[in-house]
């Protein structure tokens, strides 16, 4: 069955294809995180909390040939959910990773992240789980590279802006603020109306630019 | 020699630190490489996606984690997309190949990209760089987001991109085509 739906997972847990029960890799989750077993979860490999799934490709998998490249092709096209790919890069398989990675990132926009080996792949998705839990609960902080919004001041950055002109400094720029408030009535102004705030080779020089 | 119209943007500072990726480019990919003060990214591939190549020792390493998250929450600010290359260090001679730890911090790090939607690649070398910017460089061709104006505007349009390059959160390609649209700043405001 070419399953790849969505599916409830509790949580903070993490839902695994049966498949990879007494793995390594399961070995390795268990008490790290909540870990549940279950049947027919098709292409899927883990489960994790929220839209996020992983799909395991072991170094087997590699050098066996294109069926790896069958199954992420279907699950991209079965599948609205956010897929991570995890592929064992190993010595052997090293020389298919620039392929796949130009398959699974660049083709079908998918997030690829080479591990070692099962063990490293497990420590992986811990980290990722804790990432997935914690943007659950809008702990958004706590995440290095998402943008806060923060309220920025206009006025230095126009101020920097307008001394960018040909013969504006930054007296002339506060000047030139002052007289006209906005970048946009300041483009407009007639060479009479700058020749009044500035010098009359100054006014030219704006009106120009 | 077959994408006569592929342009990218690399930043000054990658001359220093990435020689090898700049020459491959132009030399083995036969892509136009304009180096400028770009300051915020290393590269800059298409109107929409920056790019960011960063050593592997540099994700691992904590004390790089402010760096790192002040610029690429600032590059979020100017780019629709953005990615990384993870490069593995290179090995100087002399140096035997140090063994590559994985910490926790590491997957912590890539975890925190994955989640912030900015794409990873990763590569082994320069060479290898250069490869995947021209892969970069190529889909975004394809989704129509290439830099098709010319990159050394002169006189008038230079001092119009000045002032364009100047206004926050507005990238080097964004204000390399308004400075290309418009012939004035009367224009522009209006």
């Amino acid at each position: 069955p070419v399953t790849a739906a969505s599916i409830v997972v509790p949580y903070g847990h993490v839902i695994g294809n049966e498949k990879w029960r007494g793995s390594e890799v399961a070995q390795r989750l268990q008490g790290k995180v909540r870990l549940i077993f279950e049947d027919g979860l098709g292409l899927v490999d883990f489960h994790l909390s929220n839209g996020t799934c992983i799909l395991l490709i072991s170094e087997a998998d590699l050098v066996a040939g294109d069926e790896f490249k069958r199954r992420l092709v279907r699950f991209r096209n079965a599948s609205s959910l956010r897929g991570i790919v995890i592929v064992e890069k190993t010595p052997i398989s090293d020389q298919y990773y620039l392929g796949v990675q130009k398959l699974v990132v660049l083709e079908l926009g998918m997030v690829l992240l080479p591990v070692a080996n099962q063990g490293e792949a497990s420590q992986l998705i811990i980290q990722l789980v804790s990432f997935c839990v914690r943007e659950q609960s809008r702990d958004r902080g706590a995440n290095p590279f998402l943008r806060k919004q923060r309220a920025q001041l206009a006025e230095p950055a126009v101020l920097q802006t307008v001394q960018q002109i040909p013969g504006v400094g930054k007296t002339k720029a506060l000047l030139l603020l002052q007289q006209f408030g906005s970048i946009h009535r300041l483009c407009n102004a007639s060479i009479n109306e700058l020749e009044e705030v500035v010098g009359q080779t100054a006014a030219q020089q704006i009106y120009t630019f | 020699s077959r994408f006569p119209a592929l342009c990218v943007l690399a930043d000054s500072r990658e001359v220093c630190s990435g020689p090898e990726v700049i020459s491959c480019l132009r030399a083995e990919h036969g892509l136009r490489v304009q180096v400028c003060a770009l300051g915020t990214s290393d590269y800059i591939v298409s109107t929409c996606l920056a790019v960011d190549r960063l050593l592997q020792s540099e994700l691992q390493s904590p004390s790089n984690r402010n760096k790192l998250s002040q610029r690429l929450q600032r590059l979020q600010g100017s780019f629709q997309r953005i990615c990384v290359i993870v490069e593995t260090d290179r090995v100087r001679p002399g140096e035997t190949s140090r063994f590559f730890q994985r910490t926790q911090h590491y997957d912590g790090m890539l975890s925190a990209l994955v989640q912030a939607g900015i794409k990873i690649l990763f590569s082994s070398c320069q060479k290898e760089t250069a490869a995947l910017l021209k892969d970069l460089a190529l889909v975004e061709h394809r989704k129509g987001a290439a830099i098709q104006v010319p990159t050394e505007p002169e006189g008038h349009r230079r001092d119009i991109l000045n002032f364009c390059l100047s206004i926050p959160n507005l990238s080097y390609s964004a204000a390399l085509n308004l400075c290309h649209s418009f012939g004035s700043l009367a224009a522009m405001a209006n």
